[in-house]
């Protein structure tokens, strides 16, 4: 990649730039810098996210196009000329989706962009993010260098993120590209908002609307969850300030910042009764934590007996509990590393989760103004 | 403390038995047969001729003979019913598309447990009626029975009796479970030859008083709650599952047993099984029925500790813990 004189203006390309993250991190990135942001979106009909910079180009794009994006050819060139810095936030999300489907963003979208990367004569740093769950069904300790998914995965995001890390790191032999794997991010810790609901979300409203009746998994399991602006805050701060290509850091809570399963239903169950006191009369227990053959018995039965509606919530569950009955801990200490000297780490979950449960009640997991 | 305990239990059963395809193609169940076998129902128990009257009657007249009691030593009736039908005596034939129907405000006022006490000659016994709290009645009535028994000296010998059957044409499938018609009776006595009352519980959740309307809610609450119940009554007793020999279970699915022995722990072999199957759910007398088999079977020894769990509409969850 030939190098810009350092006078020259950068241009970062951020894919998935309007998501939950993404929004998030497009933000820091034109804030703190005197680089050009392009957010990549795929959907033009999006409303703009309230915390972009109004300098910040939106480009509508669809990875899963090809490595122009499904663009117009000279734009894709012009974009290719501009850039420096890539930021490959764009993924699928949703924890059950087809294989393929989950595939065709995950996979193949990456594909896209690192044949885009490929093109950037200018190109300095790329940061590709994936997910700590990348660890599929395995138990114990999952280390930053750990490669997942040798005893299988609990879902297709897992499997079609695992499957775009290979393809990234064989990628890393010509480009300059760190990894970012993420834990699952719940919101924000200041002011509890969710922007991007996730299955823990639908979870927790199950759980409030009395419809999850057990969860697989151990009473003293950790679950590992972040807040949305220490994964902005860590990854902005590894990608800008102390970029590593062929890095992977764990942006997760690790041991330390996490709480246990038994803990984190025990405060959601608080957290109802507080915020909405009149769930209190609705008598609903706290869901049972179950061997994952009983959860499994119990999604069966459901399932021969045709209830639409606990289908649809244990489906709903089910997608993220079944990792909860393989338990582990992600270690992240080349991130801790890091991270340190600037004082960004991972806040306890229990120091912010009330806020988080809170905002899902009060603003009915954001269907309320 | 006083120790009170069910001296004497049967129950009665109606004859007539007819299978889950039977029962199909009648257009007695909500869903597919299938389903419910897939779930451990075999057959139900239905009541063709008989009212909820004549099985309690029947039970009764059954248990004072096997334990050679005189009507005379029952100082205490307590008559229990799942349905508030039970609570009433049928005074006409129900018209299609009702379940009950009474010819004057006055039926109000014709109870079963009088005419029992009536009937049966239990002249020295008072009664009383307990239900509004669906098959969790019968073990509310056995709870009040040893209270009664420990606060009240002149008190010796309690009757319990529970009988309910289904209106006709009602479907035989509630919550994916199978109900059968049928009564049990039973003695509570101080000092009693078996089955010591160690330890009852019951919790009661209004919230979920409209169960029509709520049959996710309640399947959703049903188990956290039960392993919840289970427990607080283990811990009363002072014992631990470990402790308990058999569970008598109340007969619905054993599905939802299964997945309830998995929340508690509790090895499927500790599980009195054989009724769910060829008896069904008798709304609001399994966990008696399904003593009597276990003792009748041979497989119940002096002092083994014995877990009784049901549930009924309402919601209740109770349980007791006994000692044979």
């Amino acid at each position: 990649m030939a190098s810009r004189p350092a006078s020259e203006r950068r241009t970062i390309l951020v894919t998935g730039g309007t998501g939950t993250l993404g929004a998030e991190l497009v933000a820091r990135l034109a804030g703190g810098s005197h680089a050009s942001v392009v957010a990549l979106t795929r959907d033009a009909a999006r409303p703009r996210p309230g915390t972009l910079p109004p300098d910040v180009q939106m480009v509508t794009g669809d990875l899963r196009c090809g490595s122009a994006f499904g663009l117009d050819p000279s734009d894709a060139a012009t974009l290719r000329a501009r850039v420096t810095d890539i930021v490959h936030c764009a993924a699928d999300t949703t924890f059950n989706r087809p294989l393929a489907e989950a595939r065709a963003t995950n996979v193949a979208g990456t594909q896209g962009v690192l044949a885009f990367a490929k093109e950037c004569r200018h190109l300095q740093r790329m940061a590709c993010f994936s997910t700590v769950y990348v660890a599929g069904r395995t138990t114990g300790c999952f280390a930053e260098q750990d490669v997942g998914g040798a005893d299988g995965f609990v879902n297709s995001y897992e499997q079609s993120k695992a499957e775009m890390e290979a393809v990234v790191r064989d990628a890393m032999r010509e480009l300059p590209i760190a990894l970012y794997r993420l834990s699952t991010i719940i919101g924000d810790s200041r002011t509890g908002e969710v922007t991007g609901p996730n299955a823990i979300h639908h979870a927790l409203r199950l759980l409030y609307q009395g419809l999850a009746p057990m969860v697989p998994g151990r009473e003293t399991g950790l679950v590992d969850l972040i807040p949305v602006d220490f994964a902005a805050d860590a990854s902005h701060y590894l990608f800008a300030h102390e970029f590593s290509a062929g890095a992977t850091y764990h942006l997760c809570a690790g041991a330390s910042a996490s709480a246990t399963l038994g803990a984190l239903l025990d405060a959601t169950m608080t957290a109802f009764e507080r915020y909405r006191p009149a769930w209190r009369k609705r008598s609903i227990a706290r869901p049972a934590i179950v061997e994952l053959e009983t959860y499994e018995l119990f999604v069966r039965s459901v399932e021969e007996a045709g209830n639409q509606v606990l289908l649809q919530a244990t489906r709903a569950v089910q997608a993220f509990a079944y990792q909860l009955a393989y338990p582990k801990v992600f270690e992240n200490r080349h991130a801790g590393v890091v991270l340190a000297p600037a004082g960004i780490a991972a806040p306890n979950v229990l120091e912010y989760y009330d806020r988080v449960v809170r905002w899902c009640v009060e603003k009915n997991w954001g269907t309320a103004s | 403390m006083t120790r009170v305990g069910i001296d004497a239990l049967t129950y009665y059963l109606p004859a007539y038995a007819p299978t889950l395809a039977e029962l199909e193609a009648r257009g007695a169940l909500r869903g597919p047969a299938s389903t419910l076998a897939g779930f451990g129902f075999e057959r139900a128990r239905v009541a063709e001729s008989e009212s909820h009257v004549d099985m309690a009657m029947h039970t009764v007249r059954t248990l004072l003979a096997e334990t050679d009691t005189s009507p005379e030593e029952i100082d205490l009736v307590l008559y229990a019913g799942a349905l508030t039908s039970s609570s009433t005596m049928e005074c006409a034939p129900a018209p299609a598309g009702s379940v009950l129907q009474l010819r004057d405000f006055m039926d109000f006022f014709k109870y079963p447990v009088s005419q029992l006490q009536s009937e049966l000659d239990l002249v020295n016994a008072s009664v009383a009626g307990i239900d509004q709290q669906g098959c969790a009645a019968i073990f509310s009535s056995v709870r009040l029975a040893r209270a009664t028994l420990v606060a009240e000296p002149d008190v010796r010998t309690v009757l319990c009796v529970s009988a309910d059957r289904l209106p006709h044409g009602a479907s035989r499938e509630v919550v994916y479970n199978l109900v059968s018609d049928g009564a049990c009776a039973m003695l509570v006595r101080r000092e009693p030859k078996r089955n010591r009352i160690v330890a009852t519980h019951q919790v009661t959740k209004g919230a979920f008083w409209d169960s029509g309307s709520l049959e996710n809610e309640i399947i959703a609450a049903y188990f956290p709650t039960a392993r919840n119940v289970i427990g607080d009554t283990l811990r009363k007793a002072g014992v631990t599952l470990d402790d308990i020999r058999w569970v008598i279970p109340h007969n619905v699915s054993l599905r939802s047993w299964e997945i309830l022995l998995g929340l508690i722990g509790c090895p499927r072999e500790k599980l009195f099984s054989a009724n769910i199957g060829r008896v069904g759910h008798t709304i609001a007398a399994d966990n008696f029925i399904n003593l009597r088999d276990a003792t009748d079977a041979g497989l119940l020894r002096p002092g083994d500790l014995l877990l009784l769990f049901t549930f009924g509409y309402g919601l209740n969850w109770s349980c007791m813990v006994l000692e044979h």
